[in-house]
């Protein structure tokens, strides 16, 4: 269904030139890789919190709304970098099925983040029980843990 | 000056290396748990040197970022070593002879320096950090030193899979 989409990415300009330069597409994996490192940093920070743990010394809701900026900003660089990645040989990853399942997965955990973690780490402290921030940090830090190693493991299958 | 390169071809040649090396998922497994460990640990570092620097988790004071993270962050520590040495002993020759390894172990060193001297000579100040202006430019040329060479050593560690420059 979605296969004219990936071949359209495969035929831009851009996938080209990452696919003819020797040294664009390794430079590229590896910003790819300190902007994860960032993102899944300030993620962390969060869920430590969620699960009472790390910076305590703070509300949920102040570190939650801390981590903001660095989440979009190193989001941000994630896409910028995973794209041309992605379009470069968007038909090889096509056929992946480890690429596909890190998508679905992304697809959660963004879904996850933008919702109910949201909602948790924001809401009053003690207004719900507190299985309930730490079951929804430890699934967060599960997620995106979730979708970083199946990142890697995108070269083996 | 005695080669090391006697010692890492004894240690390449071991049988327990060797079963590793020539495993189908040996190798990609202990990468695999390196990547994870290291996204953790280094994610950690980041976040907590852009705080040091001043430009994140304004609401935290920066006292309290290393008080309350440092435990976690040497959490990750320990199976991010642990898998990177377990990596150079299953192919110790192919490490020793890529340029970009070679600069990512002095991009180690140095982060390890610069760590050391924040934990004995700016940390132990940390009283003061808000109020001396001088030790605001220490705290924040540490954070931002670190923030630089972290990222570094992320972007040499993913091209020591390339062989450039050998």
């Amino acid at each position: 269904m979605f296969e004219p989409f990936f071949e359209w990415c495969e035929g831009l300009a851009m996938s080209q030139v990452y696919r003819e330069s020797l040294w664009l597409f390794a430079v590229t994996q590896a910003l790819h890789l300190v902007a994860i490192a960032t993102f899944v940093g300030a993620i962390l920070i969060v869920d430590l919190r969620l699960l009472g743990w790390g910076l305590i010394g703070q509300s949920r809701a102040a570190i939650a709304r801390n981590a903001q900026r660095i989440l979009f900003w190193a989001g941000l660089a994630v896409l910028a970098t995973g794209i041309p990645q992605f379009t470069a040989n968007a038909l090889t990853y096509y056929r992946s099925p480890i690429f596909v399942f890190k998508m679905w997965l992304l697809v959660a955990a963004v879904v996850f983040t933008a919702t109910l973690r949201r909602r948790v780490a924001a809401a009053e402290e003690g207004r719900m029980p507190s299985w309930v921030p730490r079951a929804v940090g430890a699934a967060s830090f599960a997620l995106w843990m979730a979708v970083a190693i199946s990142g890697r493991l995108i070269t083996y299958y | 000056m005695p080669s090391i390169v006697p010692t890492l071809e004894w240690l390449e040649g071991l049988a327990w290396t060797t079963a590793i090396r020539e495993s189908v998922w040996g190798y990609p497994i202990i990468l695999t748990a390196h990547v994870a460990s290291i996204v953790a640990f280094a994610g950690l570092i980041i976040v907590m040197d852009l705080r040091l620097f001043g430009v994140a988790f304004p609401d935290v004071p920066r006292t309290q970022i290393q008080r309350r993270l440092f435990p976690w962050q040497m959490a990750a520590f320990v199976p991010s070593t642990a898998t990177g040495l377990l990596l150079c002993c299953i192919d110790p020759l192919r490490y020793y002879g890529n340029v970009i390894f070679r600069v990512k172990l002095v991009l180690l060193a140095l982060a390890g320096l610069n760590a050391l001297v924040f934990h004995l000579k700016t940390y132990p100040m940390a009283g003061q950090w808000d109020d001396d202006p001088r030790l605001r430019g220490t705290v924040r040329l540490g954070g931002g030193l670190s923030l630089l060479l972290w990222s570094a050593i992320i972007v040499s560690g993913r091209l020591t899979a390339t062989n450039w420059f050998n």
